[in-house]
């Protein structure tokens, strides 16, 4: 028997910059049983959430939404540690708020990954370098340490780093 | 112009009535991965796992694809399942597969519901999925300590330079109630105690120690425990002292001052910048002028300064923050292991006894943070 594709799912989530101020990140979730979009304004240099709008184009889930008003309550909570935490407790957990807080999640970390990505993609690739690059990164920010296999005290790049 | 952008993809393939094929991609401006994983019905169980990496972060990244064996045998509708792979998965292997693998999982799970209503439709008697859906409890099961712990440790406290004032550790996580946090109250006690500490503040979150098990605990171990409350808002983790409400949901910081004000309390900003000047997000520009414009500061009596979850960076800018707004600093572990208990920690003169004069004394002002450990440790 050929196995059968029977539930297919594409996530997808870009970040945007329109001005020094502004950050603007959205999610789009679409598979078998559902399409919702989402989409967050960020301020910086708090990142705190100014506007959001979402929009549930398909759902199997039976919808009485007021996700408008859910949504709007996460408007003043910034973008960081934690969020996950304060928005799910801020939406609720039926089936669809947990869906959105999940999109949520997913465009913060996506302004997240917008910051990192310059400082990972700037690492050097010689061996040497790139270990030094690595230990001082972990040391400006000792939750690093151990946080991945990369950065566990077996890899090559926390040779020699205490652990904080 | 798009600074971002990462797209996950899932298919999900039923291989027999027992067996669902799950491939995931992700591909991002870092990383490329792709995971296959098979899982059986109607157990949702992760029966085996494959990883590998197209792109990478760094030349250490294939360090984390033996790892993701750890998720073999998880089940995804078991409770604290999703935490289980952030930890376990997150930690050991990479963040970014226990991303994808959560993705996989959880369109498993709308998967298996769309097999299983199929077969209702086709007559055929299928499985039920377990609400698939059900929230998982994050609730914190408070156990309160047990017998053991309180036998356990029962030696003189030693003074810690009295002379000096009294060094607590104002930010402690017990596992008693605390459950990221691994360390028995009675090896937190023994610990603290060794290193000369004068008392520990119990700070679990969202968790109210009841006065009499603290006033207990106090007796049993001879020393200094005294009870706060870390309690999660929608501006950050707040330390909470002499406020015995038990609050099981997110609360605004504005509705709980109204609520801490009431009863006479306390409230401390947790490590207002956890976070915030790591990495590239460091290139904000956030100055301490800009922060202490943040609504969160009207609200607090005073800011956590010193806090070992977080970067020294991150440690003065809540120190200049706090100065510039003429708020008391003030410091403690935020301990979740014994070896943590005493990193940082605050320094009073006069006498604390219990909760109400723990109250008192902050209120009064005349404390400040401290680097205990390091202290004691150029001491020695
Ligand atoms: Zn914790
Ligand atoms: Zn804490």
């Amino acid at each position: 028997m050929t196995d059968i594709l029977c539930f297919s799912r594409n996530n997808a989530t870009t970040v945007e910059q329109p001005d020094e101020q502004t950050m603007v990140s959205s999610c789009c979730l679409q598979d078998t049983l559902t399409d919702l979009r989402l989409v967050i304004h960020v301020k910086t240099p708090h990142l705190e959430i100014t506007n959001i709008a979402g929009e549930i184009r398909r759902s199997s889930e039976p919808e009485d939404l007021r996700i408008h008003e859910t949504l709007r309550k996460v408007i003043g909570v910034r973008v960081g540690p934690g969020i996950k935490k304060i928005i799910t407790g801020l939406m609720g957990t039926s089936a669809i708020e947990k869906k959105l807080v999940f999109m949520i999640g997913e465009c913060c970390n996506g302004i997240i990954l917008s910051f990192t990505k310059q400082v990972l993609l700037s690492a050097p690739e010689d061996k040497e370098k790139e270990r030094d690059y690595f230990a001082n990164m972990v040391k400006n920010s000792p939750r690093l340490y151990n946080s991945c296999a990369a950065l566990s005290p077996e890899s090559p790049l926390m040779d020699g780093i205490e652990p904080p | 112009m798009l600074t971002f952008s990462r797209n996950k993809l899932v298919s999900i393939y039923r291989k027999d009535d027992r067996i669902l094929l799950v491939r995931g991609i992700l591909e991002d401006d870092i990383y490329g991965m792709e995971m296959d994983i098979s899982i059986s019905m109607p157990d949702l169980e992760i029966v085996s796992i494959q990883g590998k990496w197209t792109r990478m972060e760094n030349s250490e990244c294939p360090r984390a694809v033996p790892f993701l064996q750890e998720a073999v045998g998880f089940r995804l509708l078991e409770d604290g399942f999703r935490q289980r792979v952030k930890k376990i998965v997150g930690r050991k292997s990479c963040r970014h597969f226990a991303n994808i693998l959560l993705e996989c999982c959880d369109a498993a799970e709308d998967a298996a519901e769309v097999i299983r209503a199929e077969g209702e439709k086709e007559g055929k008697g299928t499985f039920t999925l377990q609400n698939s859906l059900e929230e998982e409890k994050e609730a914190v099961i408070a156990t309160g300590p047990d017998k053991d712990d309180l036998d356990r440790s029962m030696a003189k406290p030693v003074k810690g330079g009295s002379a000096e004032g009294l060094v607590i550790d104002l930010h402690v996580h017990t596992s008693e109630a605390s459950p990221c946090s691994s360390a028995p109250l009675g090896d937190l006690v023994t610990k603290a105690r060794r290193i000369g500490l004068d008392g520990i503040c119990l700070t679990d979150h969202n968790h109210v120690w009841d006065p009499r098990t603290l006033a207990e605990l106090r007796e049993r171990h001879d020393f200094l425990i005294l009870g706060g409350n870390e309690i999660a808002t929608d501006q950050g983790d707040m330390l909470v002292f002499g406020f015995d409400e038990d609050i099981n949901e997110i609360m605004r910081l504005d509705k709980l001052k109204k609520k801490v004000v009431k009863t006479g309390g306390f409230i401390i900003a947790a490590h207002p910048f956890r976070g915030f000047l790591t990495f590239g997000i460091g290139q904000l520009g956030l100055t301490p002028e800009k922060a202490m414009e943040r609504p969160l500061f009207k609200h607090v009596d005073a800011v956590e300064v010193l806090n070992s979850k977080v970067s020294d960076k991150e440690n003065r800018f809540s120190s200049q923050v706090a100065e510039g707004l003429d708020l008391p600093g003030t410091g403690g572990s935020d301990a979740h292991e014994v070896e943590e208990v005493g990193v940082y920690a605050t320094r009073f003169s006069g006498v604390i006894t219990n909760e109400e004069e723990l109250v008192e004394a902050l209120k009064g002002g005349n404390y400040s943070p401290l680097a205990f450990r390091a202290e004691i440790g150029a001491k020695e």
